[in-house]
């Protein structure tokens, strides 16, 4: 059998909603945030799994699946289905209610890039500010520096504050710290989604080009055609749990086809 | 290779619901140093971008505060000031006040004004409260060199006394931080808290032997006075500066550290309790 790379054991995920104005003071923004997921998941499945009452509800309940070295997974659903949750929990940026996940391989999560960054400082701060937060050492920053700025193409700017920078070359800045990351599990977020189809091309390229290398990726999109491209499993999540894991075509056919039926 | 080395020393990460009380991860912070000293770097070169104009509002803050109390207190009111001259007497405390709720009010904040990162990104979220109280080290390196020409001025010496400043400091931060953590951790679960401690540390610095000495706090009452930890740090930076009073015997020190140190432990434990939460509950 081949290499374990992530296993989760029965993963749920519990979101407390404050009707009212309670003691507990973070409760008004978490409100806000939170009611339109739980209205929509309530008027989809009234017999959700775990209905306990109107103040809580399952973001995820139930998740069980493994994904092996080298493996590609896409993660589809609808919005609220707790696709962002899941990959929230394996970045391990929010913990689970229950179950349990264990992550066998160095892992890097990219669930927007520009993490960090910090307009007052130059191109060449925020490479080692940002590298730094999504987890490389100060070495391994430095031998790639250069490589870094290459695939950037931003040379000439490379001293000057990021707030003088043009949204192109952001985004290209902060794309180019991302992918020489060298993680062995890489989670992305909907990251596809930026830049213009010229850059989309070029992330794709690189994605294959990590997959190529032996990198195990989990992918959360709204692009068919991008997680076809490159995802050679789908995981289909429905209100929480996981409606069909198979292969990538056959699933996203399925959840495009169940799309149709409910329109 | 190291790399290839690193990985294979890999030890799988279990991600587990909270349970009961977690104890903040030391050695996983030891790990993040670097993101720290980036962090450190980052929040001094913003502060510094423009030189001059960087250092000049640091220094601005503790003059403005001293000119305002030394025409209030100095010469209209003329608080005895065990006959040093007011401006130095009120900056000896001033600056050790400045240092203590920076950091206070800056870890307290840390966690709120990163949210953007937080709840993007995975690191020790202890590396943010420890980044702006290292930071503040430079802050008061500034209010010291202000009070060492303030002390030239008035034909004040530097003595061998200075050399019990470094415990001093460290102390102070030792306390500050673990007075921010808990803040910080507050912060998290109660949001007015945020309202509060403005109040909170405006009466704090009242309450403690600032801008007016010790002996202006009638006899009886000078007990409770010492219940503020602040008030025997002041006056022992005092005693350093000014060589006013006396210096408390070593045992109090040991104690002051062992309490600053359990003061500490409890908001790091508490902010890495509350940590688990954030991202769910901003």
């Amino acid at each position: 059998m081949a290499r374990l790379s992530i296993k989760a054991e029965n993963v749920s995920k519990k979101y407390y909603i404050k009707h009212h104005m309670g003691s507990q003071a973070g409760s008004s923004l978490k409100e806000a945030l939170n009611q339109p997921i739980a209205g929509l998941l309530r008027s989809i499945n009234p017999n959700h799994n775990h209905y306990e009452n109107p103040d809580t509800f399952w973001a995820l309940s139930n998740i069980c699946f493994e994904v092996e070295h080298g493996e590609s997974v896409g993660l589809i659903g609808r919005n609220g289905a707790g696709k962002s949750t899941l990959l929230k929990i394996l970045s391990r940026i929010t913990r689970p209610t229950e179950g349990r996940i264990i992550i066998y391989e160095r892992i890097n999560s990219l669930l927007e890039i520009g993490t960090g960054f910090n307009m007052d400082l130059s191109g060449r701060d925020n490479i080692y500010l940002n590298g730094s937060f999504l987890g490389m050492k100060r070495v391994e920053i430095d031998r790639k520096f250069d490589e870094i700025v290459d695939f950037s193409g931003i040379e000439t700017f490379i001293e000057t504050p990021v707030k003088y920078y043009s949204s192109g070359m952001f985004v290209r800045l902060a794309f180019s710290v991302a992918v020489h990351l060298t993680p062995e599990i890489l989670l992305l977020d909907e990251v596809l989604a930026v830049g213009d189809a010229e850059f989309k091309q070029k992330s794709l390229n690189k994605m294959k080009e990590l997959l190529g290398s032996g990198a195990t990726i989990i992918l959360v999109s709204h692009s068919e055609s991008s997680i076809k491209e490159i995802c050679n499993r789908v995981i289909w999540l429905s209100n929480g749990q996981i409606e069909m894991d198979g292969p990538s075509k056959l699933v996203v056919d399925k959840y495009i086809q169940s799309i149709h039926q409910s329109e | 290779m190291a790399e290839s080395q690193q990985i294979k020393e890999f030890k799988p990460i279990i991600i587990t619901p909270p349970h009961g009380i977690e104890f903040p991860d030391f050695k996983e912070v030891w790990e993040h140093r670097d993101l720290l000293i980036f962090l450190v770097r980052r929040e001094l070169k913003s502060r510094f971008q423009q030189t001059v104009i960087g250092v000049l509002w640091i220094a601005l803050q503790p003059i403005i505060q001293m000119l305002i109390f030394y025409l209030v207190l100095g010469i209209l009111v003329k608080v005895p000031t065990d006959n040093v001259p007011y401006p130095v007497f009120f900056l000896s405390g001033f600056i050790v006040w400045q240092f203590f709720s920076q950091i206070v009010n800056a870890s307290a904040f840390s966690m709120l004004s990163n949210i953007g990162i937080i709840v993007k990104s995975y690191f020790p979220r202890l590396v943010l409260p420890l980044a702006v109280t290292i930071s503040s080290i430079v802050d008061f390196l500034v209010s010291f060199v202000i009070i060492l020409v303030l002390m030239a001025m008035n034909g004040l010496p530097i003595t061998t006394r200075f050399l019990l400043l470094p415990v001093l400091l460290i102390l102070t931060m030792l306390f500050a931080s673990g007075v921010g953590l808990l803040f910080g951790a507050l912060m998290v679960s109660f949001r007015d808290v945020k309202n509060f401690l403005g109040f909170i540390l405006m009466i704090w610095m009242y309450i403690t032997p600032i801008m007016y000495p010790m002996s202006l706090i009638p006899e009886q009452y000078r007990v409770y006075a010492r219940l503020n930890p602040l008030t025997s740090l002041v006056e022992t930076y005092r005693w350093v500066f000014l060589g006013t009073g006396s210096l408390p015997p070593w045992s109090n020190f040991l104690i002051s550290f062992i309490v600053a140190l359990l003061i500490w432990l409890i908001g790091a434990i508490y902010f890495r309790n509350m940590e688990n939460m954030i991202a769910d509950v901003m």
